[in-house]
């Protein structure tokens, strides 16, 4: 039988970043972010809005599966749990901003949790506990009593700042972007760090890493509560955007979009993540008024991709544009 | 009660074990855990409706003419599909199984929309008493049928050659063509086999639960959850831990709650997955470094 230790790991050298972005095109790519929804109806600056969120859960599940080579299938687990404990302090009085950041805390004890029990067990058992794991937190919001509310969902009071109500679409969406651009930006470092390599070196070979006297246990924990917490945000950002948060919205549907956002993005790729992000998100809406093509048109998609391109988009770019290729995503997989 | 909850336990858990069987079979002869068997389950469910209701032909044909069907889609799927990327990462493989699997429900969701078909019976006789225990002629079909080719599988990999061949293909793909082995020629079969093996679990099962899109996705998690259970890879192991976890369900949804029916299975495969990371049967394996 294969060795299905890591299942994404690669081989091939360690490409260096031979030229980081330059900071004008990073400043150029928000201003961007912030000014090209002012071009959009609404409803699109909605959709803008959940591209914002799936950036963050593709990357946050990315940590997981691409940098940390875990088949961990609990990121909806995390977005639930960030939706619903930011949800449950926002009713309890406190402001969005804290609100968002409790879902994010909320999402990295999640991943704190799921963590431990990774240690011990990997490959398709820890795929099966942790797609249990999902399971069965949806299970507590169905039989929550009152203080999820069952099946019918909770509602999210509206988002107020500075004692105004943010009633518009393109408002949240400054907001979200905010809160999205602070959140990439602290990822992207803490991957470019010692932690960042210390999580990949252990993908690549965890005996190695302990041979280097790295503590592979602590860095695994860590990338999981990393996870959780940049899943939670954006948990906490989809029950702000959506006004009432229900279980159906964290089942395995939702699990299989956030798998295919980080496919296509490319497995261990930072601005794949966004890409796949935003072409899924972007896809399906177009597509929502016919029932079962959206389906079809995301599922040749995907395997267009997984066949002709299986690096994903992140690694299609990276190999051609040195602003953005990725320290550590090998080549052809 | 508690003898009519063993039996409905075990109608249940043959089904889960019968799905864990086809996907362990799989896993077993060309190493890819397939994630749209769920999908296939549910693709020969709908094949037998089309052919029995819409096409109007006898049972027997349709149930027939849906095997051949998916066989032919089981392996197409592989050579189109999988063979060109099963030497990527694992995880591009198990993708595609979902994409595939996406494709199926999609695909049958366009045609067949949201509602919820019916199939009739497969036979029509009226329910049979043993005790105090309630069958239904349906009920006894699944079992026999699920026993049936859980019994067949043990023989075709444990006594014929044919069996033989194909878990040395598994097993050492390298050395398996070196001896003349047809290597993909035999994962193209084995995806037809399984493929098939979904096709009578869903035409066996339809009756009972219905048709829709859906019907494959949660069957395919509690069979997965079966597999890991018994220990994952292990044949033996796919079938008893599909038992237990049918049988499971239905005690504590009866003696606890009925809520925990959904959620036992899971419940039970996180606790005995952290204190027994191989499952029950399953062996410890050695990593080489």
């Amino acid at each position: 039988m294969s060795d299905i230790s890591s299942p994404t790991s690669r081989t091939g050298t360690w490409t260096r970043a031979s030229g980081d972005m330059p900071r004008a095109v990073l400043v150029l790519a928000a201003l961007v972010a912030a000014l090209a929804p002012l071009g959009l109806n609404e409803y699109w600056r909605f959709v803008a809005s959940m591209m914002l969120i799936y950036t963050l859960v593709t990357l946050g599940f990315n940590i997981l599966l691409g940098y940390l080579g875990q088949l961990a299938f609990a990121n909806v687990a995390f977005f639930g749990v960030g939706a619903y404990a930011a949800t449950i302090a926002m009713n309890g009085g406190l402001n969005f901003i804290p609100g968002i950041l409790v879902g994010g805390i909320g999402g990295g004890i999640a991943g704190f949790l799921v963590g431990i029990p990774a240690l011990r067990i990997r490959n398709y058992q820890l795929a099966i506990v942790t797609l249990a794991t999902g399971e069965l937190l949806r299970w507590l919001y169905i039989h929550g009593g009152s203080i999820t509310q069952g099946s019918s969902g909770l509602e999210v009071p509206p988002m107020t700042l500075a004692g105004l109500q943010i009633t518009t679409e393109i408002g949240k969406y400054w907001v979200f972007l905010a809160f999205t651009i602070l959140c990439l930006a602290v990822t992207r470092n803490l991957l470019r760090s010692s932690v960042g390599r210390a999580i990949v070196s252990v993908r690549e070979s965890e005996a190695i890493s302990l041979g280097l006297g790295m503590h592979a246990a602590g860095f695994r924990i860590l990338a999981f509560v990393w996870s959780g917490a940049l899943v939670g945000v954006a948990g906490g950002m989809y029950a702000c955007l959506l006004g009432r948060i229900t279980p159906e919205s964290f089942g395995l549907t939702q699990l299989l979009v956030h798998f295919s956002m980080v496919m296509v993005g490319g497995l261990g790729s930072f601005v794949g993540s966004i890409f796949g992000a935003l072409l899924l998100t972007a896809i399906p809406e177009t597509l929502r008024n016919f029932p079962g093509l959206e389906e079809i048109v995301f599922s040749l998609l995907l395997i267009l991709v997984l066949r002709f391109v299986p690096e994903g988009i992140g690694g299609f770019l990276g190999a051609r544009i040195s602003g953005l290729r990725d320290r550590f995503f090998g080549g052809k997989p | 009660m508690f003898a009519q909850l063993v039996a409905s336990g075990l109608v249940q858990g043959s089904i889960y074990a019968v799905i864990a069987l086809g996907m362990t079979v799989l896993f077993r002869s060309t190493g890819v855990v397939h994630f749209g068997y769920g999908a296939f389950f549910m693709a020969g469910a709908f094949a037998v409706y089309v052919f029995s209701q819409v096409v109007g032909m006898a049972f027997v044909l349709a149930f027939l003419a849906a095997v051949a069907v998916l066989v032919l889609v089981g392996m197409a799927f592989e050579r189109v599909l999988v063979r060109p990327i099963v030497h990527g990462p694992h995880v591009t493989v198990a993708m595609m199984t979902v994409a595939m699997s996406y494709l199926l429900t999609g695909v049958a969701r366009f045609f067949w929309g949201q509602e919820v078909l019916r199939m009739p019976p497969i036979v029509d006789v009226p329910p049979i008493f043993v005790g105090s225990i309630v069958l239904t002629a349906q009920d006894l079909l699944i079992i026999a049928g699920c026993m049936a080719l859980v019994v067949a599988f043990f023989l075709f990999f444990a006594r014929t050659k044919l069996g033989k061949l194909m878990q040395a293909a598994s097993q050492v793909p390298r050395g398996a063509a070196l001896v003349g082995i047809n290597v993909p020629g035999f994962h193209m079969a084995m995806w037809g086999v399984v493929a098939g093996i979904a096709a009578v679990a869903g035409t066996l099962v339809a009756p009972v639960t219905m048709l829709y899109p859906d019907m494959g996705a949660h069957l395919l998690i509690k069979a997965f959850a079966a597999m890991t259970f018994g220990g994952f890879g292990n044949l033996g192991g796919a079938v008893l831990g599909g038992l237990l976890i049918g049988l499971a369900e239905q005690l504590a949804g009866f003696y606890i709650s009925t809520a925990l029916i959904d959620i036992f299975a899971y419940l039970v495969i996180i606790v005995v997955l952290i204190v027994l990371p191989n499952g029950i049967l399953g062996k410890k394996e050695a990593t080489r470094v």
